[in-house]
């Protein structure tokens, strides 16, 4: 069993991505949930959810921000609404939303996914314990941590196998603050496309942006790991997110289909040297220009980063 | 008249065994330290367990209590041991730990029952109903995450019967603290397991990719200032009474790394201000001289963080910046004979003859002195007291007392 979430940036792009295969679409709204490529409201949610169930996909709702008081109390019926219109789970980071979704006796299942901070298999079995029938790994673990980690835990863990990842949530609006004390007010929403780059490494670049969340920055690279998808079969690491926050329209569709084709090849057991790099050259191809892959934390050694 | 008889603890931090006998004795309620693992700050000195013992037989003196915070996020195999850490500590007198990995409140829960277990501001608990949870979970405390306001607080005190613990006073993470791996993916070390390089206090380029062209930096202003996320420090001596009156049940001071200069005088002050509020809080007065008494240590410009709004680009590290702190710890006086009105003293740093330097002790007592003769060890005349840890004699005329610190402006 092998399951691809994918983001969804429009109703159109979600329905694409249901024919293209996807298992399961995420979305959500930026009031309850972090960094989505576009902010849906119920309605928009009830379309999908509709339009997912019609193609036998599941969706996901991102309910995973850190909620202030001024939020809190609207996560109550944002969650009884969610149950009614029948998606299949949400996302959750604030153990407060947890909470409320057990006091209140709403039937809707959750993810742990408080991004960074999920890293071990202890972390995720007390998550378990308190209901949770998944979560989503940091984006930080080497594949060594993962072969441990894995066969530890008894419920699926969701792994990013494409696209951005966020290293650093503020409160604060810091580009605006910036733009602010230079006296040069710019846009600072992700449609800009800001990047940072470290002091001695001008190659970096850093993806920046604000919303009602926060100021969030992504890692220079996106990650790609259609060569680290067999290995992660292996150690029964098969829930595969792909994020396109950064990868607009059909070009996500079409990564997505390519690890679509993927998936299949794994599961009918005719996944071999001459597709991965079939795949990984179409991939490479189609992420956006200017942006670069690679593996991320998946092949550095544990002790590399301590 | 009326008077708050449930004050809030003011607590302070201890890098080593000597920073955690100042703080009590300059005033602090209880301490936290970090033990030999499960901690945030790996080059914060840390305490082993007979240091821990030691100072907890000193804390009890004074009726201070010592947390331990052991807040790393733990990844595959870092948590093995904790079950018996903690039930050291609960064993040696350890009053609670500071945690914020569920994997380690677990193992505290149920490998050191008895011990209490606070929420560290790691984990970033912004709302009532986050701490309606950890309360259920039989935690005591949790640590608000710095970016909850005041009014914030004044709502979660009135849902929820949990301590509250909130920082006062010291640096801050720019990010949600936790949420933040920049160190991990720009420097290789762990942020969340001790090793934060602090890339937020870097300075960076910030730029336009376009698809197509070249990029363009958008750095900017007049002189070039480059884009950072460093923010300013903390301090809330101006707010005690509202932090009191909300229910604060803990004011944290922050900075395990921070000298004995620092900590005495930072917890001196904050005793002073809850002390003097809280016996008579209907005709309390703020004492500028509190606000003076911080500067003299502070290491940079100082704001209110989130409790009365996000901050602005005032609140960040940008432009041109005051030379601080402005006074430099010279020394700690080891005895004092009225009689002679001779002041043995251990230096710290260089001084000597003609310095106009301060004396300031516990209960907020300060004087001044100009050294006009200094002696050695072997009671020679001496013009400048030049190495470390040595002990020379000089004349105090006003009274001095055993541990007052010496300070001298720079």
């Amino acid at each position: 069993m092998i399951e691809l979430i994918a983001t969804a940036e429009s109703i159109e792009q979600a329905q694409a991505l249901i024919e293209a295969g996807v298992d399961t679409v995420y979305s959500g709204e930026d009031f309850y949930g972090l960094r989505l490529p576009t902010s849906f409201n119920l309605e928009e949610i009830e379309k999908i959810t509709k339009l997912a169930h019609g193609g036998k996909t599941q969706i996901c709702v991102a309910v995973n921000a850190i909620m202030h008081n001024n939020r809190i109390d609207f996560v109550g019926p944002y969650l009884k609404k969610l149950a009614e219109i029948g998606v299949d789970r949400v996302a959750i980071g604030d153990p407060g939303v947890i909470h409320i979704l057990k006091t209140e006796k709403i039937p809707l299942p959750f993810v742990y996914d408080a991004q960074i901070m999920v890293t071990s298999s202890k972390q995720i079995n007390f998550w378990v314990k308190r209901g949770a029938t998944g979560a989503v790994l940091a984006r930080e673990l080497p594949y060594d941590e993962l072969k441990i980690l894995a066969p530890k835990i008894d419920v699926p863990a969701e792994l990013l196998v494409y696209g951005a990842t966020c290293i650093h949530q503020s409160k604060r609006p810091l580009v605006e603050n910036y733009f602010n004390f230079i006296e040069k007010p710019e846009d600072t929403s992700k449609d800009r496309g800001l990047f940072i780059s470290e002091p001695k490494k001008p190659e970096t670049h850093y993806s920046i942006y604000e919303d009602i969340n926060g100021t969030h920055i992504f890692a220079t690279n996106d990650l790609n790991l259609v060569s680290g998808l067999e290995k992660l079969v292996e150690i029964g690491l098969t829930q595969w997110k792909l994020e396109g926050i950064f990868t607009p329209g059909q070009d996500f569709v079409e990564i997505v289909k390519l690890f679509v084709v993927a998936k299949e090849a794994l599961l009918a057991g005719i996944w071999n040297e001459s597709l991965l790099e079939e795949l990984n050259q179409k991939i490479v191809a189609l992420h956006p220009e200017k942006r670069e892959l690679d593996e991320g934390f998946f092949i550095k050694d544990p002790d590399e980063v301590k | 008249m009326r008077k708050i008889l449930k004050k809030p603890e003011v607590l302070a931090p201890a890098g080593t065994l000597e920073k955690l006998k100042t703080a009590i004795y300059y005033g602090a309620d209880a301490v936290y330290i970090g033990g030999d693992a499960y901690g945030l700050r790996s080059r914060a000195g840390n305490f082993t367990y007979d240091e821990m013992r030691e100072g907890i037989e000193f804390a009890k003196k004074y009726n201070a209590k010592v947390y331990v915070a052991a807040n790393m996020v733990t990844h595959e195999g870092d948590e093995i041991g904790a079950g018996e850490f903690f039930r050291t500590l609960r064993d040696i007198g350890i009053s609670a730990v500071i945690v914020s990995d569920p994997a380690l409140i677990e193992t505290c829960a149920m490998e050191a029952p008895g011990l209490p277990i606070h929420l560290s501001t790691q984990a970033s608990a912004t709302n009532y109903q986050t701490l309606e949870f950890w309360r259920n979970e039989g935690l005591e405390r949790v640590v608000l995450a710095r970016e909850v306001g005041m009014a914030e607080i004044k709502e979660i005190r009135e849902q929820t019967e949990v301590e509250i613990e909130a920082f006062i006073h010291g640096a801050m993470c720019i990010s949600y603290s936790g949420r933040c791996v920049l160190s991990n993916h720009m420097s290789q070390r762990d942020a969340n397991r001790g090793g934060c390089s602090q890339s937020c206090r870097w300075k960076y380029d910030l730029f336009d990719l376009p698809i197509s062209g070249e990029r363009e930096s958008l750095v900017g202003g007049q002189p070039l200032e480059e884009f950072s996320m460093s923010a300013v420090d903390m301090s809330m001596i101006h707010h005690i009474p509202e932090l009191v009156e909300n229910g604060v049940d803990s004011l944290k001071i922050e900075g395990r790394m921070k000298s004995i200069h620092y900590v005495s005088t930072v917890s001196n002050v904050y005793r002073q201000a809850v002390d003097t509020y809280c016996a008579d809080p209907d005709n309390y007065v703020f004492k500028q001289e509190w606000e003076d008494e911080l500067w003299k240590v502070a290491q940079r410009e100082l704001s209110t963080g989130f409790y009365y709004g996000v901050p602005t680009e005032d609140e960040q590290l940008f432009g041109k910046r005051r030379k601080i702190p402005a006074y430099g710890f010279i020394g700690q006086v080891l005895d004092y004979d009225p009689l002679t009105q001779i002041a043995t003293i251990q230096q710290r740093n260089n001084f000597g003859v003609g310095d106009d330097v301060e004396f300031y002790g516990p209960g907020f007592t300060h004087s001044h002195q100009v050294i006009e003769t200094l002696w050695n060890e072997e009671d020679e005349e001496i013009d400048r007291a030049p190495n470390a840890m040595m002990t020379v004699k000089t004349k105090v005329t006003t009274p001095v007392k055993r541990y007052d610190m010496i300070r001298k402006l720079r």
